[in-house]
């Protein structure tokens, strides 16, 4: 369970990205938060990854306090958790397969193991045959998928997507987030920040609405 | 543990295969650098050696008086022989004096079929150690064996051993500055042209640190592509340089003339040739190191 109070965030006085944001998201909901450009959806993301620290307040993850976790051990949270960048965010000099495998590397799991599950996770994006090419030479949409499938290899309890169709067409923006429900069928915690309503409208069981920084709605579907 | 350790050799030959045109780039200028300090070095031995080889070959001559008896000429040999600092200490007769006249300036033979007389005394050349060649020692003793009964002059070129010697300690502290100047600014180079390969991959090194690769997961790779480059970079400079020591006298030794022996390379040693192969090693560590951890801010 993830479990934000009252946070607050400000990069520059007088404006405040965060304001209050106070919000609790279940086990294996599938949520998304969206807004206007600027209305604090990155910031919301990063603060809850560690990537940034808020002003003031508090994260729980699972009971943990992760404004607490030392920087020294915030490797340890991060292993917890995938990411999905909208720039993809991949090696372009490693293979389809290099990429896959990296979080599975850091947390020193064997040559076998490794092959094993990335190509069963490539399986799942219907990447596997592209396995050993370079990303480079995939199109974005298949980029995406690669990303996607880093982001999900080492099962992570937590997947946070950063507006990740944003380059992406509405037939292979479709296909994206079917496939993050498909894993949040699957006991993740998905949680995408974006402004595509016509996404949002066709599959957000939980939606957040964000406003220059405050939580401006809420809507739970399922 | 060793299955870390050969993932870890694995990552740095593939970085190293998949960057090899940067990597090239970096070993190229790694080994000009090396390349540029070996052949000071080189240089600098030579120098050194010559000037020190000068300074040792420096003997004093006493001669002696002509008609001093054979026990009295052992007797000032003894008491040459005595201090420390004397290598050795040779008797030259009046009759091999001229012999030897006659053998070096053979164009003089009719002067020396005309004397009377053998106008050559006999004399005891003396050797002493390279370290005490001009020192006040040798002097002090030089000056005493001067008012000596027996001993009509003394042959030492004091102001020659000298300069020899100072030339020999300029030479020297030359060698040390300009080489200092030269192996910092190599460092400076390589480590930036190292700094400049992460630079290149600071986005990889991003991707490790978001997925939670520890800060020595994501540093390992890079410290052992730095040392590898270094050493490569190193160990190409060394063999350079001995084709270059090799080649340079053929091509350009006998146009140098009287220069010739001041400009002769000689093979760095053992000690020298390691030195040049750690500070390669050193070198790509520490610029990979530095810049590795600019990125690494969780």
């Amino acid at each position: 369970m993830i479990e934000l109070f009252h946070i607050w965030k400000q990069y520059q006085k007088p404006y405040w990205a965060l304001s209050d944001v106070t919000l609790q998201i279940n086990d294996g909901d599938f949520y998304f938060i969206t807004g206007p450009s600027g209305s604090g959806k990155t910031t919301l993301l990063k603060t809850i990854f560690r990537e940034i620290l808020p002003t003031e307040g508090q994260i729980l993850i699972n009971g943990i306090n992760i404004l607490k976790v030392r920087d020294s051990r915030i490797y340890t949270l991060r292993r917890t958790m995938g990411l999905v960048f909208q720039d993809f965010r991949l090696m372009f000099h490693r293979t389809v397969f290099d990429n896959v495998a990296v979080p599975l590397q850091v947390i020193g799991v064997g040559r076998k193991e490794i092959r094993r599950r990335v190509f069963a996770t490539l399986q799942k994006v219907n990447l596997h045959q592209k396995m050993w090419e370079l990303p480079g030479r995939l199109s974005y949409g298949e980029q995406q998928r690669v990303a996607i499938a880093r982001a999900v290899v080492n099962n992570p309890e937590i997947i946070l997507a950063d507006e990740p169709t944003g380059n992406l067409d509405p037939e292979l923006a479709f296909e994206i987030i079917t496939l993050f429900k498909e894993i949040s069928k699957q006991g993740a915690t998905v949680i995408i920040g974006s402004h595509d309503r016509e996404l949002i409208r066709h599959f957000g069981d939980n939606i957040l609405f964000l406003q220059k920084g405050k939580i401006v709605g809420k809507e739970a579907h399922r | 543990m060793i299955e870390k350790v050969k993932f870890f050799f694995r990552v740095t030959g593939n970085n190293l295969w998949q960057f090899r045109t940067r990597n090239l780039f970096s070993v190229t200028i790694i080994c000009l650098s090396f390349l540029t300090v070996g052949i000071f070095v080189s240089l600098t031995n030579n120098l050194r050696d010559a000037t020190r080889d000068l300074a040792s070959n420096m003997s004093i001559a006493f001669y002696l008086d002509a008609k001093l008896p054979a026990g009295a000429v052992e007797a000032v040999r003894q008491e040459i022989a005595r201090p420390a600092f004397v290598e050795s200490v040779k008797l030259v007769s009046a009759d091999e004096a001229l012999e030897r006249f006659r053998l070096n300036f053979p164009e003089l033979a009719d002067v020396v079929a005309g004397l009377k007389a053998n106008p050559f005394p006999p004399a005891l050349e003396v050797r002493v150690n390279a370290k005490a060649s001009a020192s006040k020692e040798v002097v002090a003793f030089v000056e005493g064996m001067k008012k000596r009964p027996g001993v009509t002059d003394v042959l030492f070129n004091q102001d020659w051993v000298e300069k020899m010697q100072g030339f020999s300690r300029l030479a020297g502290a030359i060698g040390a500055f300009l080489g200092g100047i030269l192996i910092l600014t190599s460092f400076f180079i390589i480590s930036n042209v190292v700094k400049l390969n992460v630079f290149a991959r600071r986005n990889e090194i991003e991707i490790l640190r978001l997925v939670g690769g520890t800060n020595l997961f994501i540093r390992i790779p890079f410290w052992l592509e730095g040392i590898t480059l270094g050493l490569l970079g190193s160990l190409l400079s060394l063999g350079l340089l001995f084709i270059v020591i090799q080649l340079f006298p053929v091509y350009l030794g006998a146009s140098l003339g009287a220069l010739q022996e001041l400009l002769r390379f000689r093979y760095p040693d053992l000690t020298q040739a390691v030195a040049l192969l750690v500070g390669g090693a050193a070198t790509g560590f520490i610029g990979s190191a530095t810049s590795v951890s600019k990125f690494l801010k969780v």
